[in-house]
């Protein structure tokens, strides 16, 4: 209150006092809180380090009229310059960069936000909707045996992939239960779900075209093929008609019989893309229905119809191991009427197998997986993400080196006949098993904490470990010789 | 920087203006113009292409195709004098109204053990093969006769309004009691074979079949080596009551049609066929059965081949 007696303006008050005396009656501390921020401390630097866009500092102007006084691009700093002339360049182009960020514009929002799926989806455009998947889920789960946790593992995997698969190209999604049930008055009947199961699809979306069985245990390794541009938009040359390409179940192909239409005898049909109701792969042991497409038609109504019948099945349930597939086999060889419709397509295209399946004939080309081709789904594999497949390499050319190593030892112990013994063979495997060790997933996360821990280990004895690794307790007995302890702990 | 003044003219001017460029052949607005033609142009001849393009896909059927071919598979143990009758028979009538015939031989396909009966199956499919552009194939039993030739099978039976009128709808495939009937709403239109029933079951000796993807379907389906294989009891008259059956497929192109419009039999056997007696003035005459022992065919046939002639 004695600062409000005295009238301001009094000559014996400097600023700084009466800044003192303000400060004490606000109750801030007696130490100056301002200027303590970064910014306002730095504020001055900052701004003046700044690029001018004056063309020229002001001090210019008091200066007398000189050559380059007032004009762009002057002695006033490259930066300046450049900028300006950016700027310059950008406004004289304006329409240019308009179209430019429009187009930026219409990729982000096409591909980023979710706009491209509508725009695939759609039967004009995309025709995603046109393609459903079916996929089997919980086969043989239910009655048959419990699953394990690694079924478990492998059907959300598994359902995980094809749900980002389909919701990516705008397909249709089909999750069928196959779960073993008593549906079926005969028991014959049981385990021939699949062709009902495309049945009830096809009524379920009247407007699809294309329906893609796929087996739980495959996986879809490349996501960003779309069905259309792997298979469908050029069906003439993705498939075959011609069995004779690949033929491992020697089906008399074409057929002969005189009293067969041109059509039907010939290897190929009428050789149109259009005339395609079924397309089937073929492993080392006929035809493979893990993954196939058929098309709405009344040629895939007809077979289906007739691709279970009782007749067929009380004299062959005994021959025909894998049922559909077996039955399916049976009609292509026997009813001529099948065979101008079906398309054969290469294993690898849409269910590559992994190395070693299918009889022990070896890597064919056709059949099974190879990652540096780029296949698109791939039997019994997960799908990894790119840690997984870096970390896949990695152990991958070890071994391939390891591997190497090998050969040149055996080739060495030949010469030498074993002289030497398992320490120096160790050399690479260690090597290979550290690394490893070190690229382990977790590894990453706990990197430093590895190296921290290493350190401590070494370089300083155990003690200094974190105690829940043996290190010692923070207890005031120890302190006195806690050189090595951390300084927060000593000062306690 | 600017001059005060501006510069000169030169004091020598050339005598005429030179032209700065030279003026292009097509003006700017020119070749807009040109291009929005050109894009009109292309578009008008997709739209075309698509409004007119899918008309071009029906098959022209060439001048003189038979709209009808008659098949009988002959069997040579009937003896060549008896088949040269059923030639004559059939021939008399397709050339009254300008349908084709077609006789196999039993013998020509490959029946395996199987019963000669089954070469109608492969007969057909070889018919349609020989006259890819005939609408109508008409199977006819070796044993049956064509008694009353001025009928035309378009009238009589085929054409849509016509066989709506026939269709025996709701009617169990196989009598008395078969849970499977047949399909109670069917267009004429859309039927593509036509049977007769007796007493038994589906009389497979004589039926019309349409030409199509179906037609080869069911002939494929019926003659089928695990059926051929079977052992049914009537061969392939069973196999076909089988399919019928158990695939709707087949069942929804099929029409029954009464016994008498084209399979009168004449000797009723049993005593339990009345409506399926021939009497004068039916289509065809069956004599169904007449090639087992105690009968004897062209004993039987012979009265009636005397009333054709007449």
């Amino acid at each position: 209150m004695r600062v409000n007696a005295n009238t301001n303006g009094g000559a014996h008050i400097s600023w700084a006092s009466a800044q003192a005396k303000s400060a004490e009656v606000k109750g801030y501390p007696s130490f100056a809180t301002r200027n303590q921020g970064f910014f306002s401390r730095h504020m001055r630097r900052i701004s003046a380090s700044l690029p001018r866009f004056d063309g020229g500092g002001n001090a210019r102007y008091a200066e007398k009229e000189k050559l380059q006084r007032g004009r762009w691009g002057g002695g006033a700093g490259r930066w300046s310059g450049v900028m300006g002339r950016i700027g310059r360049m950008v406004w004289r182009m304006r329409l240019r960069f308009a179209v430019l960020f429009g187009f930026l514009f219409l990729v982000i929002a096409f591909y980023v936000t979710p706009l491209h799926r509508i725009y695939r989806r759609a039967s004009f455009l995309g025709g995603g909707s046109k393609f459903v998947i079916i996929q089997a889920a919980n086969l043989g789960g239910g009655v048959m045996e419990w699953k394990g946790p690694r079924e478990w593992a492998i059907e959300r995997d598994s359902l995980k992939n094809k749900r980002k698969y389909a919701k990516k190209w705008g397909y249709e999604l089909e999750i069928v239960d196959m779960s073993t049930k008593k549906r079926y008055a005969h028991e014959w009947r049981e385990s021939w779900e699949k062709v009902d199961t495309i049945r009830n699809a096809m009524r379920k979306y009247p407007d699809a075209e294309w329906f893609w069985w796929l087996d739980l245990n495959t996986f879809i390794m490349e996501p960003s093929y779309s069905l259309q541009s792997h298979i469908f938009n050029n069906l003439a040359r993705t498939t075959y008609r011609d069995i004779n390409a690949y033929n491992p179940l020697n089906i008399t192909h074409p057929l002969t019989f005189p009293y067969l239409d041109a059509e039907t005898r010939s290897p190929i049909g009428d050789g149109l893309a259009s005339s395609i109701n079924i397309i089937v792969p073929q492993d080392c042991s006929g035809f493979n229905l893990g993954s196939f497409f058929v098309r709405r038609s009344v040629w895939t109504d007809r077979l289906f119809d007739i691709w279970w019948d009782p007749v067929f099945y009380e004299q062959k349930h005994m021959e025909w191991e894998h049922k559909e597939q077996d039955a399916l086999e049976h009609l292509y060889a026997a009813q001529p009427w099948v065979r101008p419709h079906v398309a054969f397509i290469e294993q690898r295209m849409i269910n590559a197998f992994p190395p070693g399946a299918c009889g022990e004939k070896g890597e064919d080309p056709r059949i099974h997986y190879r990652e540096a081709d780029r296949d698109f789904v791939l039997s019994n594999r997960l799908n990894r993400n790119a840690w997984e497949r870096i970390k896949d390499w990695v152990s991958d050319s070890v071994k391939a080196a390891k591997e190497k190593r090998k050969e040149k030892q055996e080739k060495k112990n030949e010469k030498k006949d074993g002289e030497k013994g398992g320490l120096e063979s160790c050399g690479y495997d260690c090597m290979g098993a550290a690394f490893r060790w070190a690229m382990h997933p977790k590894s990453i996360l706990h990197f430093w904490f590895r190296l921290y821990f290493l350190y401590c280990l070494v370089l300083q004895g155990k003690d200094a470990l974190p105690r829940p690794f043996g290190g010692a307790s923070p207890s005031p007995s120890r302190a006195s010789d806690g050189l090595l302890m951390p300084v927060y702990l000593r000062s306690s | 920087m600017h001059f005060a003044f501006p510069p000169r003219k030169t004091s020598h001017p050339p005598p005429y203006a030179l032209r700065q460029t030279r003026s292009p052949l097509l003006r700017r607005s020119r070749l807009q113009f040109l291009a929005l033609v050109a894009l009109g142009c292309i578009a008008g001849l997709y739209i075309l292409s698509k409004l007119f393009g899918s008309s071009s896909t029906t098959e022209a059927i060439p001048a003189g195709t038979p709209p009808v071919v008659i098949v009988t598979a002959l069997n040579k143990s009937m003896g060549d004098a008896f088949n040269e009758k059923i030639k004559q028979n059939r021939e008399a009538y397709a050339a009254r109204h300008g349908y084709a015939t077609f006789f196999p031989s039993t013998s020509d396909y490959p029946l395996g053990d199987s019963p000669a009966s089954w070469s109608k199956v492969p007969s057909m499919r070889h018919a349609m093969a020989l006259h890819p552009h005939s609408t109508h194939f008409m199977y006819l039993s070796p044993l049956a006769l064509i008694m009353n030739p001025s009928l035309p099978l378009d009238a009589h039976i085929l054409s849509p309004s016509r066989l709506e009128s026939l269709m025996i709808v709701d009617q169990p495939v196989v009598p008395p009691d078969s849970v499977i009937k047949t399909f109670s709403h069917l267009k004429g239109d859309r039927i593509d074979m036509v049977l007769t029933q007796d007493k038994e079951g589906l009389g497979s000796e004589i039926f019309i079949l349409r030409r199509g993807e179906w037609a080869k379907y069911l002939l494929d389906a019926w003659f089928d080596p695990l059926y051929r294989s079977y052992n049914f009891q009537r061969a392939e008259g069973h196999a076909l009551e089988h399919i019928v059956q158990w695939h709707g497929t087949i069942l929804a192109k099929l029409a029954l049609v009464p016994q008498r419009i084209m399979n009168s039999y004449v000797k009723d056997e049993k005593g339990n066929n009345a409506g399926g007696v021939y009497q004068d003035g039916d289509f065809v005459a069956h004599f169904y059965g007449c090639d087992k022992a105690p009968r004897h065919c062209e004993e039987e046939m012979a009265p009636y081949f005397a009333k054709v002639a007449s």
